[in-house]
């Protein structure tokens, strides 16, 4: 049997030195600990989908360059970070210095703050399921990590706009870490976006961290270019009476997968997973959810679209594990699939274990195509079949574009949406 | 105003009309009768341009126009509109949205600037009152959890906010409770006018009581096997079908011709 392959050396080349030693110290272990790890291939279960899309060519290893201050036009109200080319830009970002509340990139931590960072860093993760997100704990270049007193609350949303720029080929591994002390609240916008066109890929690792109480909501808006793989992983720790809310819109790319992990720890923790997957083309989007219910009496909900056009393919994998001692898990997973084309592919699979006797968990997955009828009675009153096709494709995501809870996003998701439409329904 | 000439039309190869042929002139109101699964959906859904169905043979004209040259959305632009016999449940499109499209767009085909969220609010309004439908209903997703009166009275508050030249409904007064009836029936006199036809497909007379039709007509096994005027209707409600030769869809070919 051949061997797995495993990541080229060029990979393992360290990065920039700006971080504090402790932090660099930890990636180099890291680093060390990586030069065997296979790499992702078809025979490896949670990547058989999308293992062919991943392309680690030694030119997407180099760093990419730090840029100027242009690029970053957006006109996002209040509060906002930028990272550009995984590196952040103070000068574009604009955050609140307010009680109880600090917002630091990694280069900025004493030695002191660094350290105890890099105890945490990955804790919320299982890295054996997230392979890339262990290439990202090797080769980051800095990061944001923001952390929230007891009964802080951030009065608006922080918006953390990660730009990467193809006009050369390179990677690029940004990197949060959020700690909400009790009783906190946040909400985190992470926006990914991209120029240029060189191929690029973005592998991105989020974390959270709720202590008792906290309230933590995460919005995820992915919309990078067609040259832009994206890689990303989001770790969630969830102690007793916490709420996580999750709420990520993703168009398409040559290569999207986000692993969402969280592990409800605490009794009372409760968490809310929607997702809006939208592909075209080529395009290759893949979920990977997982909730752990550790602790008794918590309750999630997960709610996944999935739309896909064209030759496209979207895969959605759901996994609740609900552990001995979790009495009374009230765990509900619900993934429904649009085909818009006789072309495109949609996979969906549950992954239920379940080992504590008194819960209740339901799970359901449909994949369908829009509905004649329903079409027929539109055009009917004189509807065009663009705009029909378009009212019932919203009608199948309205409920959980409505509940973004950022009117910003709900915009800008909204817009690209349209774009979508325009090119993929025709008036007859 | 209508022509159907010689019109066949078939589902999954088989064939349901079996050669139709009717004038309806501007101004008019047809009654179609017949028996359970003789082909009046069949028929109503051929005009409207459902594509389940396949037009073998035939011709339709709308004022000269060959109808069968346009899609669905075409012939609803040239006036043409289906109340369903049952209306389609779309969950997730708003029914104030449907209807605010779908007003939208004949008033953008007919070259006039689109209405806004508020002017059509105050009309739909308006209109709602007038087939006693509570405004509520508007907010609601198209049809979504309507009953199926409710679902019939917002089929006539598309006819009157979109005023088609031809309205065809199909069975509009089925299900319907005895005020529904009245409420229906003046929401269907009030689209009655000098430029517009009606065609109404029905089992029952007490509907001809409230909007008085100009012609009857019996579909049997396809075919229009007999037509009169309103005394028809009177008299195939005492009669039944069986005096015409025809106990169901299986139209004997003596009483087709
Ligand atoms: N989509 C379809 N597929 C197969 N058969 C169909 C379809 N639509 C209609 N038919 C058949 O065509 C025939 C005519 O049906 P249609 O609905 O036109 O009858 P109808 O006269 O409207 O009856 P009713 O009074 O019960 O409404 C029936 O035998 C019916 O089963
Ligand atoms: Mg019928």
């Amino acid at each position: 049997m051949k061997p797995a392959p495993t990541i080229s050396s060029a990979f393992l080349e360290p990065g920039g030195q700006s971080l504090p030693a402790p932090l660099l110290e930890l990636r180099k272990q890291r680093g060390t600990a990586l030069v065997d790890m296979p790499l992702p291939t078809r025979k490896t279960e949670n990547w058989k989908y999308s293992s062919r899309h991943l392309k680690l060519t030694d030119e997407l290893a180099s760093t990419l360059p730090a840029t100027g201050k242009d690029g970053y036009s957006l006109s996002i109200p209040g509060y906002r970070v930028v990272f550009h080319n995984g590196v952040m830009i103070p000068e574009a970002s604009d955050f609140p210095d307010l009680d109880g509340i600090r917002i630091q990139r990694f280069a900025d931590l004493d030695d002191d703050e660094a350290a105890g960072l890099a105890e945490r860093l990955d804790n919320t993760l299982d890295t054996r399921a997230v392979q890339m997100a262990r290439l990202n704990s090797a080769r980051f270049e800095d990061g944001l990590y923001i952390q929230l007193d007891k009964e802080a609350v951030l009065d608006q949303p922080l918006f953390i706009v990660h730009e990467v720029t193809g006009t050369a080929s390179g990677s690029a591994y940004p990197r949060i870490y959020v700690d909400a002390a009790r009783h906190s609240q946040i909400t985190v916008v992470e926006e990914y976006l991209s120029s240029g066109e060189e191929p690029v890929m973005v592998d991105t690792v989020t974390e959270f961290v709720l202590a008792d109480g906290a309230q933590v909501t995460n919005v995820r808006l992915v919309m990078e270019g067609e040259n832009v793989q994206h890689i990303g992983a989001t770790g969630v720790r969830q102690a007793a009476n916490s709420r996580f809310e999750s709420h990520c819109v993703g168009f398409g790319g040559p290569l999207r997968r986000h692993d969402l992990q969280v592990r409800l720890e605490g009794e009372g923790g409760e968490c809310k997973l929607n997702g809006v997957v939208v592909t075209q083309g080529k395009q290759h989007y893949d979920n990977h959810t997982s909730i752990e219910h550790v602790a008794a009496h918590c309750d999630s909900e997960e709610t996944y679209r999935n739309i896909a056009a064209d030759e496209s393919h979207a895969v959605f994998n759901g996994r609740i594990h609900i552990h001995e001692d979790a009495q009374k898990s009230n765990a509900n997973m619900n993934n429904k699939n649009l085909l818009l084309s006789t072309g495109a592919e949609i996979d969906t699979k549950p992954e239920l274990e379940i080992y504590a006797d008194d819960v209740k968990c339901a799970h359901g997955a449909t994949i369908g195509q829009l509905d004649r009828i329903s079409l027929f009675y539109l055009v009917s009153r004189g509807i065009g079949r663009r705009e029909a096709n378009t009212l019932l494709t919203m009608a199948f995501i309205n409920e959980l574009v409505e509940q973004i809870p950022v009117q910003a996003v709900k915009d800008a998701a909204q817009l690209r949406l349209n774009e979508f439409f325009d090119q993929t329904f025709q008036e007859a | 105003m209508l022509s159907i000439k010689n019109l066949h039309a078939s589902v999954e190869g088989e064939e349901i009309l079996k050669g139709i042929n009717l004038e309806i002139k501007a101004g008019e109101v047809h009654a179609i009768m017949g028996p359970n699964g003789s082909g009046k959906s069949t028929l109503s859904q051929v005009l409207a341009g459902n594509e389940t169905f396949e037009v073998t043979q035939g011709e339709i004209s709308l004022n000269g126009e060959n109808l069968l040259d346009l899609e669905t959305e075409e012939r609803a632009r040239e006036g043409i509109f289906l109340a369903f016999q049952y209306p389609v449940e779309i969950p997730g499109v708003s029914n104030l949205q449907f209807l605010r499209t779908a007003v939208n767009a004949m008033r953008t085909h007919r070259g006039e600037t689109e209405m806004n969220a508020a002017e059509f609010m105050k009309l739909a309004k308006e209109v709602s009152k007038q087939v006693d439908l509570d405004p509520a209903f508007l907010k609601r997703g198209v049809n979504e959890g309507f009953s199926g009166g409710e679902k019939k009275r917002n089929e006539i508050l598309q006819a009157l906010l979109l005023q088609p030249k031809l309205a065809i409904l199909d069975e509009t007064d089925s299900g319907l409770d005895i005020d529904a009836l009245q409420v229906v029936s003046k929401g269907v006199n009030a689209l009655r006018a000098e430029d517009r036809a009606i065609l109404m497909v029905t089992h029952y007379q007490r509907l001809l009581n409230h909007i008085v039709p100009d012609h009857v007509h019996v579909l049997a096994g396809g075919r229009i096997v007999k037509s009169g005027g309103r005394e028809l209707a009177l008299e195939l409600e005492e009669r039944g079908y069986g005096w015409l030769g025809v106990k169901d869809e299986e139209a004997t070919p003596s009483a087709a011709s």
